[in-house]
């Protein structure tokens, strides 16, 4: 097979915060995945603190967290691809992400991004995609939002 | 909505997950806050005998579609012009020929009246036409007259208008269908014994098709009529230029010429009108695009009105064409059983007698012809159901089927159209005179409509279109009257049948309003918790785990149990007594001799005497009667089982202040 038809990516795992760029970056993901008939993967972790064991009845109760996987689902589904929605509780979101993406032997991991700003002007990338960028065996795609009118 | 947890290891101690499952997945998903939408799965038939019946629907009428999908469902102008102008195009296959069958009884000098006539009705046709562009625009939510008169006359004439529709729209399936079938054996006449099973056939394939649901009625639909209209429009360019340039001619059946010195002196002018009358079916069908605006993509009402201004062009060119080179041609249709349609006796001439131009315009004649049928099989249904939102019909016909068709409305009109076609042994001209006599009611009820319309609204130039509608209504009314009397009595049956139909339809409003007064709650009152008394009352036949089961849950319902036993064995009775107290302490049992046998009567007169127990000043309760009930294994031995506690039911079914309670047992549960 030629370097060019190498399918970008066989498995994809994406990472769903329930942010609404979510949207646009499981419809990118499921383009690519349509064309080269890779499987999807969308994973939301709901976080658990150390206050509650961590198999407590949290996730499967929490109706925004289905709301995020189905939502995820319906956009796929609408660009013609499957995505298998997969709901997670955890300690820290970046370990679980990369755990998951391991054991499905996903070779791409989608991350989004919203742009944001610390107090002081500096901007916020946060705690789990620069976990993500130095754990994850695999290829890593980070999506930054477009950057607002108002803070550009 | 609580699925279960997996935990899993991670690379670290620390990192240990839990996947939680999401049992609702396959069934629902999560569309807003507190919010479902059930999916293809949740919508599947969950017993074996459902999924075969789901099975072979899908084998038939393919995948079901959701709800969401009906924006691709919507239609072009160039297929709604193809299925909603089938029929209104069709009709110049017949037109010409019942005007000449009239015509041609005062003989051959009369056939030349033909031309006129069919430009008089053409002219009937474009200010018709003009009339429904108007409708189009001003009522895009659908229904034509029918929407018309109900917002600018009221209910009444809106029904009237809505039961001269239906029943034209029933007329226009089994004349079309009729009519095709005639095409057919005028160029196969070995057919000619088979035309009833072939008409029900085409009405069969004509329904599965829309059953399918709008899109592929399109795809279905569009060529056949394209086709039609093609070879039409070059049949009546060749035919012109040879009359004209080339100065052909027919020769008149030599008994037309007798005929012509003993008609010409009496009743030309009844003659005439006759003819007019027979020709105005060639109307039929303008008022479908009106009906039909919302299955248009959007713009929908422009698109609608522009379709419906491409339609009755080409209806008056193909009409007044035909008729010019039938005239020319002599072309009449004599009767008798090898009687040639007109437009196959025109063709024949201008195609070649058995020639394959001549073949192919037959076939596509008949196929247009079954698929004009289809415009009614598209608009009747969709004015069911908007009579079915207004309470006028019953509900289920607004109701969609799998593939977003209104399919009983299509289901309805298919048996009663089918019908038609078998009684009237498939000819079309003993169908004629029932039709279009609803249809100029309908012209005329909503073109007056619309001059209330103008009236009330008074938009800037609304003067030309008042005069115009005012001019259609006139005449319109005056052929609707001209078209009733040339046809009677038959047509008189139409108006019987609409008046039923008004009738029938008032009467349904009248159950859904006095039904709705009922079961109106006031906005005001707020319910926060049950204030009459309950009482439960349990028919058992022993001592089972059936009747265990069901006292247990009777248990749970109120403070007030009491079981009750027939028996015509006082023995039978006290044996029962004595090991209820020991095993079913607290539930009193009421033993209840039935030296007469009868099971049913004395559970009821228990209850009547209970209730007749009741203090008169206190609210009455709520008796609960909680039956038992063993769930068969099989379908085949549910006979077997709970046929007193079914007659029991039956029996208390509708009784005042009671509730019937079914507890199942299964066995193993």
């Amino acid at each position: 097979m030629s370097e060019a038809r190498v399918p970008p990516f066989r498995r994809a795992v994406i990472a769903l915060s329930g942010h609404p760029g979510n949207d646009r970056i499981v419809r990118i993901v499921s383009q690519l995945a349509q064309a080269s008939k890779a499987e999807l993967v969308g994973v939301h972790v709901v976080e658990v603190d150390w206050s509650q064991p961590l198999d407590a009845d949290i996730a499967g109760r929490s109706e925004v967290a289905q709301r995020i996987l189905d939502r995820a689902e319906e956009v796929a589904e609408g660009q013609g691809a499957a995505l298998d929605a997969i709901l997670l509780q955890a300690r820290d979101v970046g370990a679980a992400i990369v755990d998951e993406a391991i054991e499905r032997e996903a070779d791409l991991l989608v991350l989004g991004l919203a742009y944001r700003m610390r107090f002081g002007g500096d901007f916020a990338i946060g705690r789990t995609i620069p976990y993500v960028l130095k754990n994850a065996p695999c290829a890593v795609w980070v999506v930054r939002e477009p950057i607002p009118e108002e803070a550009s | 909505m609580i699925g279960g947890r997996r935990p899993l290891p991670g690379r670290k101690l620390g990192d240990r997950r839990v996947r939680v499952e999401r049992p609702h997945a396959p069934y629902f998903r999560w569309s807003g806050a507190g919010q479902l939408t059930a999916r293809a799965a949740a919508s599947r038939p969950t017993t074996a005998s459902g999924r075969w019946w789901a099975a072979v629907r899908a084998l038939f009428l393919g995948r079901p579609l959701a709800s969401d999908e009906e924006a691709g469902e919507r239609l072009s102008k160039k297929k709604a012009l193809a299925i909603f102008s089938s029929d209104a195009i069709s009709s110049s296959a017949y037109a010409t020929e019942e005007i000449l069958r009239v015509l041609v009884i005062g003989g051959a000098v009369f056939l030349a009246f033909g031309l006129q006539i069919a430009i008089a009705i053409a002219i009937l046709l474009a200010i018709v036409a003009f009339s429904y562009r108007q409708v189009c625009l001003a009522y895009p939510t659908g229904g034509g007259s029918y929407s018309v008169s109900k917002v600018n006359f009221g209910r009444r004439a809106s029904l009237i208008a809505a039961s001269a529709l239906l029943i034209d729209y029933v007329m226009t399936v089994a004349v079309s269908i009729s009519s095709a079938v005639e095409q057919i054996t005028a160029a196969l006449p070995v057919l000619l014994p088979e035309k009833v099973l072939i008409g029900v056939i085409a009405i069969a394939l004509v329904t599965l098709g829309n059953l399918r649901g709008l899109r592929e009625a399109g795809n279905i639909f569009a060529v056949p009529t394209y086709l039609f209209v093609g070879s039409a429009l070059l049949m009546i360019a060749i035919g012109t230029f040879r009359i004209v340039m080339l100065g052909e001619h027919g020769d008149f059946p030599r008994q037309l010429a007798d005929q012509t010195i003993q008609t010409t002196q009496s009743a030309v002018a009844l003659l005439l009108l006759r003819a007019f009358a027979a020709g105005a079916v060639a109307l039929t069908g303008t008022e479908a695009i009106a009906t039909g605006v919302p299955a248009f993509k959007s713009p929908e009402a422009r698109n609608a009105a522009t379709t419906l201004a491409v339609m009755a062009g080409l209806l008056g060119v193909l009409f007044v064409g035909i008729t010019f080179l039938a005239v020319n041609y002599g072309a009449v249709n004599v009767g008798g059983a090898d009687g040639q349609t007109v437009i196959a006796q025109v063709a024949r001439r201008v195609y070649g007698d058995n020639s394959i131009p001549f073949f192919l315009f037959q076939g596509f004649t008949a196929v247009l012809l079954v698929l004009a049928a289809n415009t009614s099989f598209n608009a009747f249904p969709r004015l069911l159901a908007i009579l079915a939102q207004d309470g006028f019909v019953p509900r289920q016909f607004g109701f969609r089927g799998d593939r977003l068709a209104f399919s009983y409305g299509i289901v309805i009109l298919a048996v009663v159209a089918g019908s038609l076609v078998v009684a009237f042994n498939g000819e079309t001209h003993l169908l004629i005179p029932l039709y279009a006599v609803g249809v100029f009611i309908d012209f005329t009820i909503s073109q007056s409509g619309m001059i209330r319309h103008w009236l009330r609204e008074r938009p800037a130039g609304y003067v030309p279109r008042l005069a115009i509608n005012a001019i259609g209504a006139v005449l319109t009314g005056v052929v609707a009257v001209v078209v009733a009397l040339a046809k009677a009595p038959t047509s008189f049956i139409v108006l019987i049948l609409m008046a039923v139909l008004f009738g029938v339809m008032s009467f349904v409003r009248r159950q859904y309003d006095q039904q709705a007064a009922e079961l109106e709650v006031r906005e005001d009152v707020v319910f926060d918790r049950p204030h009459r008394e309950q009482r439960v009352v349990v028919p058992v036949n022993g001592i089972n785990r059936t009747v265990v089961q069901a006292v247990t849950f009777a248990r749970t319902l109120a403070a007030d149990v009491r079981a009750v036993y027939v028996t015509e064995d006082p023995d039978d009775g006290e044996a029962l007594r004595l090991r209820w107290e020991r095993q079913l302490p607290g539930v009193p049992l009421v033993i209840v001799e039935s030296p007469y046998r009868a099971i049913i009567s004395p559970v009821i007169a228990y209850l009547d005497v209970l209730d007749k127990a009741w203090p008169p000043d206190k609210e009455a309760p709520i008796t609960i009667v909680v039956l038992p009930e063993y769930v068969a294994r099989h379908w085949w031995d549910r006979v077997l089982y709970n046929q007193a506690a079914r007659l029991l039911k039956r029996a208390l079914l509708g009784r005042e202040h009671t509730v019937i309670a079914d507890v199942p047992y299964r066995r193993g549960a």
